[in-house]
């Protein structure tokens, strides 16, 4: 079944911890920031009611772009990490 | 966007309450349990493609679980009629009348608090959140609706500081605590709340920061903050050159005896105090001493608020590079955390064994303060002479402190129990890296020294603070320098364990 490593990873929490973990290393970085500024000056030339599936489609690939490799490359190894350490335990 | 809902949510919610939120909230966006946890695994899924991602959303009416991407929870909407849908990921409610996300006050409390409870069923202390005005803050932004956006190549935030007489060794303290990364968020949130105001160094600080960031580029001059510290810490008092070092414990020891009136006794802290100096400077100490004969180890821990790392080489210890002097950071934290041999005219008696016996001792560090402080000791004080030593020490700009840590380091046989995780301290991302932001440096003799700072300013943005000049430089200065105190910052700040930060 394709889902099973997700499901896992879901299942003991680890899926939660990685994502807090995404979001402080964001935080820390300055992207969240940055998003915010750009987020807030569409609202500002849009008017306030900009839906959010527009905003979402006008922001996604630049908030993506400014994500920072070293950001993505720690997430990828603790991922991997973690499905490893299943692996491991599945095992034995 | 008002946090009151929609018409629509709002006729839900007179109809059926919260619970069906509260319910899919806890279940399937926070997990708020273990079993929920595992609920969420094998039945969050599109019920109609399996997907698991793809913006997953949960009907608000009945049990269905719809992916956005693809058009399968619209599907449903459309079909059943049932227009308001939960977003799985974060929680916020989809109106498909509306046509758009909308907040509720109530639903956003509810969401909150299972966030919290989710956290701390993970042992993860507290998950990140954004910061939000209280209704106080509310009120001033609105009535002061000048903002400063602070771009990349701001120099606000420096400013030159007189000297007064000799008075380098307080300018450059000040100005690697006015360049403390925690600190000057603590101060410029406002957070100090005052006692007796008159008699303060906190309040004197707090005036301090006001002035640097005024946007006013003038140097200043510290008569105030000289003189609080000269009734408060006699010692130090007088005109003359002092040193560095000790005006810095000194104006610490200083700034926690007036943070609060009644310090809170904190577990967490080693100098169980919970005032901002103790939180961003205090970490704790490690020594175990093993007794030779039966290995029997004591062990105790004491707080510390800097480092004081010697220079010159060993003597006593043994193994294979014990011999020259250190010639790094690094290999200076490495000879301070080493076990060291007592020596057999230091007997101690083994509270193990109630014998007299040789002993070693290492010391290893238990727990990290947010701001590490290294004392490189230059200066040797005899009863023969006073001298300098100028010999040159490579520090890093990216220090990693793991290696130093008591459960890494110290190869006793106490490493059982007491050193495993517990709950929030050094799990799966305990993460002790530090990045180097201030180092003051003494130039020239012992006599005719002088003390200049170097700080760090944005991200990596480098200056020299030369009593009322300051001046742009480079990394590569500042690491060539031969520094006498060295600031490190944690770069990764846990959350939630220290409440007031
Ligand atoms: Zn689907
Ligand atoms: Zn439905
Ligand atoms: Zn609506
Ligand atoms: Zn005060
Ligand atoms: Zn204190
Ligand atoms: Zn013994």
């Amino acid at each position: 079944m394709k889902s099973a490593p997700h499901q896992r990873l879901v299942m003991v929490g680890d899926r939660d911890a990685l994502k807090e973990l995404l979001r402080l290393r964001l935080v820390e970085c300055g992207w969240r920031d940055q998003v915010k500024i750009i987020c807030k000056d569409l609202i500002k030339e849009n008017g306030q009611d900009i839906a959010y599936d527009t905003l979402l489609s006008t922001v996604t690939s630049r908030a993506r772009s400014l994500v920072p490799d070293s950001v993505k490359k720690e997430l990828l190894q603790k991922i991997k990490n973690h499905l490893m350490a299943q692996e491991e335990s599945l095992k034995s | 966007m008002s946090d009151h809902g929609c018409i629509h949510l709002n006729n839900f919610k007179a109809a059926k309450g919260i619970q069906p939120y509260k319910v899919i909230h806890s279940y399937f966006v926070t997990s708020t349990s273990t079993e929920a946890r595992v609920r969420k695994a094998v039945s969050c899924l599109c019920h109609t493609c399996k997907t698991y991602k793809d913006r997953l959303h949960s009907c608000l009416h009945c049990i269905f679980f719809g992916c956005y991407s693809k058009g399968h929870i619209q599907e449903h909407a459309k079909t059943k009629k049932h227009f308001l849908a939960v977003d799985l990921c974060y929680g916020n409610i989809l109106c498909f009348q509306c046509g758009d996300y909308v907040y509720d006050r109530e639903l956003t409390a509810v969401a909150k608090s299972q966030w919290s409870q989710s956290a701390r069923s993970l042992s993860l202390g507290e998950f990140y959140r954004a910061w939000e005005p209280t209704q106080v803050e509310a009120d001033l932004l609105r009535k002061n609706p000048r903002r400063r956006r602070i771009v990349e190549n701001s120099t606000i935030g420096l400013r030159g500081l007189i000297n007064l007489g000799s008075t380098c060794f307080m300018n450059c303290i000040v100005q690697a605590l006015i360049h403390t990364p925690l600190l000057r968020d603590y101060f410029l949130a406002d957070r100090h709340h005052c006692p007796q105001p008159s008699r303060c160094l906190v309040c004197e600080v707090s005036h301090l920061f006001q002035e640097f960031y005024s946007g006013n580029k003038a140097p200043l001059t510290l008569h105030k903050l000289l003189h609080l510290i000269w009734t408060h810490a006699r010692h130090l008092a007088g005109y003359e050159q002092q040193d560095a070092h000790e005006f810095f414990i000194a104006t610490l020891d200083v700034l926690h005896r007036h943070c609060e009136a009644a310090p809170i006794l904190v577990k967490d802290n080693p100098h169980h105090c919970n005032c901002i100096i103790d939180q961003i400077f205090t970490g704790g100490l490690q020594s175990d001493v093993v007794c030779q004969a039966c290995n029997g180890v004591s062990t105790t821990i004491d707080p510390f608020w800097d480092i004081s790392l010697d220079l010159g080489p060993t003597a006593g210890a043994s193994g294979p590079d014990s011999s020259g002097p250190p010639t790094s950071l690094l290999d200076c934290l490495e000879r301070f955390t080493r076990a060291e041999h007592l020596g057999s005219s230091a007997k101690i008696k083994c509270s193990n064994c109630q014998t007299y016996q040789e002993s070693t001792k290492q010391l290893t560090m238990k727990q990290l303060p947010i701001v590490a402080s290294f004392h490189l000791k230059r200066f040797e004080h005899s009863s023969i002479q006073d001298k300098k030593i100028s010999t040159f020490i490579a520090f890093p700009e990216q220090l990693d402190m793991t290696p130093f840590m008591s459960h890494k380091r110290n190869g006793n046989n106490n490493t059982t129990i007491d050193s495993f995780p517990k709950n929030g301290e050094d799990t799966a991302f305990g993460d002790n890296r530090y990045s180097l932001f201030a180092v003051i440096n003494h130039e020239g003799s012992l006599e005719t020294g002088h003390y200049t700072a170097f700080i760090r300013q944005q991200r990596d943005q480098w200056f020299k603070c030369d009593d009322h000049l300051i001046t742009r430089a480079k990394l590569k200065d500042v690491l060539t320098s031969e520094g006498y105190l060295l600031f490190y910052h944690k770069q990764i700040l846990e959350y939630g364990k220290n409440s007031k930060v």
